[in-house]
């Protein structure tokens, strides 16, 4: 038993004493449809009936629930059935959790820089050479992770799995810019991906020992005599309970708690350093014990907050930004009633009429990276290269790894700015139209050049280089002999891009649209369609 | 940084000239333009976190060049403006802008427990928030939220490429883009001569051709259309009101820059450009209220010396150019201009010839209006905190100072609290 296994034992059986005093309380039957969750409350979720499982649920589960389906996807899931859709993007393919990792990804390697840099220092010569060196390195990789992850979202098997991944990314956000290290990173998400359907309070556990974690909210660097509150606050804050639902006192004994977490920079993982624990007694949330981190965290699943805090966060995710009062707390009873388990929560989540009702269906904001998935998924496509991709991301504000705040994305209308929209437009034309759109711009003439912008030719031909992509191939999804029929041809595409019928007064103008091109049905006018299409707000949802 | 450390910037992605853009369709200016009086904050974000005591110098100082055997600039070099500190020697113009009484410079201004990591220290500048507590939107943000609901969304203008986190908001506000021309549509095949026709359908999907955009856009600013605060509508009302507000915008900002030149000539570089573009639209009354400009390149680890004197020198034309445009319109009254950077840097320098990061450093700020002079207390050089300087006015003191007095917007709703003001306008 290593030091900190024995350390969490004991301070874990004194704790399991007080525990059994008040977890009576929490044990709840399991729920089913319908049933009576907390005892008094009636659920407000019913199974959806089978008649409504048609081309638009079966097309709304894929959205939410993956990154959207092609029309092809989404006749194929309703022909499977509801039961057999929820079961496949929840329970199939347990699998796809041992994803192999970017060749780059694995302790030594960083381990072998930092001696590197090290014995740089020691003879003497540059070490900031070799530190840009890795830098450089580190800079690629993370660009790596990023596509890498994206191209698991867009083909991978599991794709609730990678959304689930997502939605816990957001809520554990923590930023390569401070973590600087794309390994890391990549641990981080192995560990987010491997527990993404698997039990939320173990989560948390995990998160409490992962290096990024406890690199960017300095729990690495918290000692007994000065514990360091920002772990401490926001696990209640950020993680579980919310604010307000603890005090001041409660963050200093949580700090307190939570010593002795350390990196152990051989193997990069996590190390427990004993002498750095206090062990002495502290008073959280009502109770005096010699708590420890775990201790701390136990606690924290058992406040009617904390079931009631993921359940809303996921429901906002899913379903829809502002619940009701009564689906919190129908939610929250689900939560508890499975003991924060994913896998069955979600099961009923997405088995429920509530999910499929008509003031949910196409009424949230594609995330960026929704967006880009789902749009070259919908175009037939792959993603567009790397660099290009990871600055659309910035410019839509969403970046992988780096989110712009502990607090991770806020999501829904947040997403949308005047700038972010009219970048989404016009990133649509050039995932459909590749550079083209680029070289029928005139020259760059600029009044007042950027020193960065006088590239050489050597530099322009690697931009060139990089942002390097044909037109779609259109007729992948558009067939010759609708070409001239402006009405049937616009009805097809709205069912590829906005899964529905479109307005009449849009669907009006794509017709005229395609009349005004007549008798032009080139591949480059029904790309211009198509970029008309994208180029509305009702291909921002989803 | 790591993560934002692209290779290239997007210039060429949305980029476009007037050359093209003058032959789309006749100016489609359609608003009343309401920015000819209020006053304007513009913010410089230095970033990298710049060298304050070789920016504002204690020259008088022995302990300086104690620390500073190489880096210590020479006193007759320095452009003196008390017995004890003066300008860098590259703030020539600066110094000239301070002796007509237009500048104020704010010593040793920072934060109490300060962070020496450059995201971190950023997000605590640019939110707003104590160092131990995270906070997720701008301090520009919230003032967008409490103070300027409902009105035009180029009430804020960030010049770059990515929105600052001082803008981000509940509902977010404020336009983003690095030149005027990449802020509009691009159509698909421009070459083709269908163009009008096609943005034609373009602003019948998103609401902005003449027939729904009658009765609306009449009247003062756009956003009067959203009367109704954005976090009420519903997300496709929001959608189509933010879709007509981008093109209202983007018609707008386009006509203004292809109207507007300055016959000032503006340096070569990012900020010189981005003050330019700034200049023309407070030319053009855009009604905005905060812009935002980015001067990159201050993380002086190694090679200082020259690294930190072109980036003054850069400094220096770009304001000087900005101030000369501005008082040629006349508004350099109703301007105010305030520099930040993360931190300063450690008092002593490194190895490399360089500086590594440090805490507290002075802040500018200028403007025809400005009450000058220097505020706040030099930090001793020998009394320090980790090697760096103690800071002795919190930088909320500034910010509030200016919500309160400049724009006019109780600070105490924006930053949680009051913070002691300052003398500066």
């Amino acid at each position: 038993m290593s030091e900190f296994n024995k350390a969490q034992h004991v301070a874990g059986r004194v704790y399991d004493l007080v525990r059994q005093k008040h977890s009576a309380a929490s044990i709840c039957r399991r729920p089913s449809h319908g049933s009576n969750v907390r005892g008094v409350k009636i659920s407000v979720l019913f199974p959806l009936p089978t008649q409504k499982w048609n081309d638009q649920t079966a097309a709304h589960l894929l959205n939410r629930g993956a990154f959207g389906g092609t029309p092809g996807e989404i006749e194929a899931a309703r022909k499977k059935g509801l039961g057999a859709m929820v079961h496949e993007l929840v329970d199939a393919n347990t699998d796809a959790v041992n994803v192999p990792p970017p060749a780059w990804a694995h302790p030594q390697n960083i381990r072998a820089q930092r001696v590197e840099i090290n014995a740089a220092k020691d003879q003497g010569q540059n070490s900031r050479e070799k530190a840009r060196e890795v830098h450089m390195m580190e800079t690629e990789n993370i660009l790596d992770l990023r596509c890498w992850w994206l191209e698991r979202m867009m083909t991978g098997q599991a794709p609730l799995l990678e959304k689930m991944t997502l939605f816990w990314h957001g809520h554990f956000a923590t930023s390569v810019q401070k973590v600087k290290d794309a390994y890391w990173m990549w641990l981080q998400n192995d560990t987010l991906r491997r527990n993404a359907l698997g039990n939320f309070a173990t989560l948390v556990r995990k998160m409490s020992r992962d290096p990024a974690m406890m690199i960017y909210l300095d729990l690495h660097q918290s000692r007994k005599e000065h514990p360091n509150e920002n772990w401490a606050r926001e696990l209640m804050e950020l993680f579980t309970v919310g604010i307000g639902n603890y005090t001041e006192e409660d963050v200093r004994a949580s700090a307190r708690a939570f010593t002795g977490y350390r990196i152990d920079y051989t193997t990069q993982q996590f190390r427990f350093a004993p002498k750095q624990q206090d062990l002495g007694p502290k008073t959280f949330m009502g109770h005096t014990w010699p708590l420890n981190g775990d201790n701390i965290i136990d606690i924290l699943f058992q406040r009617p907050a904390c079931a009631e805090f993921i359940g809303r966060k996921l429901w906002r995710f899913f379903v829809e930004d502002e619940p009701s009062q009564e689906i919190v707390d129908d939610i929250a009873g689900r939560v508890r009633a499975h003991n924060f388990e994913m896998r069955p929560l979600l099961r009923e989540i997405f088995s429920s009429a509530e999910f499929y009702s008509e003031r949910v269906i196409q009424t949230q904001i594609k995330s960026p990276v929704q967006y880009v998935v789902q749009a070259s998924k919908l175009l037939e496509t792959a993603l567009p290269p790397p660099t290009v991709t990871q600055n659309a991301m910035r410019q839509m504000g969403q970046v992988l790894f780096a989110p712009m705040n502990v607090k991770g994305w806020d999501g829904g209308k947040a997403w949308i700015t005047t700038s972010t929209l009219l970048f989404r437009y016009n990133f649509a034309n050039y995932l459909i139209n590749g550079d083209t759109m680029l070289r029928h711009g005139a020259p760059a003439r600029i009044e007042n050049p950027d020193p960065g912008f006088r590239q050489s030719v050597v530099q322009r031909q690697q931009l060139a280089n990089q942002i390097k992509r044909d037109p779609i191939d259109i007729s992948k999804f558009v067939p010759n002999e609708l070409r001239d029929r402006p009405r049937d041809l616009v009805d097809l595409l709205s069912r590829r891009f906005f899964q529905s019928r479109p307005s009449e007064r849009e669907g009006n103008t794509f017709v005229q649209f395609l009349e005004s091109r007549n008798p032009d049905t080139s591949d480059e006018t029904m790309r211009e369609l198509v970029h008309l299409m994208m180029s509305t707000p009702q291909f921002q949802l989803a | 940084m790591l993560g934002a450390a692209a290779t290239w910037t997007l210039p060429v992605f949305l980029e476009k000239t007037f050359v093209t853009l003058d032959a789309m369709a006749a100016d489609t200016l359609t608003q009343t333009v309401t920015g000819k009086d209020g006053t304007i904050l513009i913010v410089v974000q230095m970033a990298g976190g710049n060298d304050g005591l070789n920016t504002v110098v204690p020259y008088a100082d022995d302990a300086y060049y104690r620390v500073r055997p190489r880096l210590g600039l020479l006193a007759d070099k320095i452009l003196k403006i008390d017995n004890y500190c003066g300008l860098n020697g590259k703030l020539t113009g600066l110094k000239s802008l301070f002796d007509e009484g237009h500048v104020a410079i704010v010593h040793g201004v920072g934060y109490p427990n300060p962070d020496r990591s450059h995201f971190r220290s950023t997000e605590i500048w640019q939110t707003g928030s104590d160092s131990n507590r995270n906070e997720a939107n701008g301090w520009l943000g919230r003032y967008f939220d409490n103070c300027c609901s409902g009105v035009d969304p180029t009430v804020g203008v960030a010049i770059g490429d990515e929105m600052p986190q001082a803008f981000s908001a509940k509902s977010p506000t404020g336009v983003t883009f690095s030149r005027p021309e990449q802020f509009l549509w691009r159509l698909s095949e421009p070459e083709k001569g269908y163009r009008s026709a096609e943005e034609d359908f373009f602003r019948q999907l998103n609401g902005s051709d003449e027939e729904s955009a009658a009765g609306v856009t009449d009247g003062a600013a756009i956003g009067a259309l959203s009367a109704k605060t954005k976090s009420n509508l519903s997300t496709m009302d929001f959608l189509q009101r933010t879709a007509l507000d981008a093109q209202l915008s983007s018609d707008k900002i386009l006509a203004i820059a292809r109207k507007y030149k300055s016959s000032v000539s503006y340096p070569q570089g990012h900020l010189g450009s981005s003050l330019n573009i700034i200049a023309r639209m407070i030319a053009g009354g855009l009604p905005t209220r905060v812009y935002y400009a980015t001067q990159g390149g201050f993380d002086t680890h190694a090679g200082q010396m020259n690294a930190h004197e072109r980036l003054m020198g850069n400094f220096n034309e770009a304001v000087n150019a900005f101030v000369a445009d501005l008082k040629q319109q006349g508004n350099f009254e109703r301007v105010l201009l305030m520099t930040f950077s993360e931190f300063g840097r450690r008092v002593a320098e490194n190895a490399n010839g360089g500086t590594d990061h440090g805490a507290a450093a002075p802040m500018f700020v200028l403007g025809g209006a400005v009450k000058p002079g220097l505020f706040g207390k030099y930090p001793s050089l020998v009394d320090l905190d980790h090697g760096d300087l103690k800071f002795n006015t919190d930088f909320r003191s500034v910010y509030g100072t200016l919500l309160d007095r400049w724009l006019k917007a109780p600070s105490e709703k924006v930053l949680g609290r009051k913070f002691r003001a300052l003398a500066i306008v």
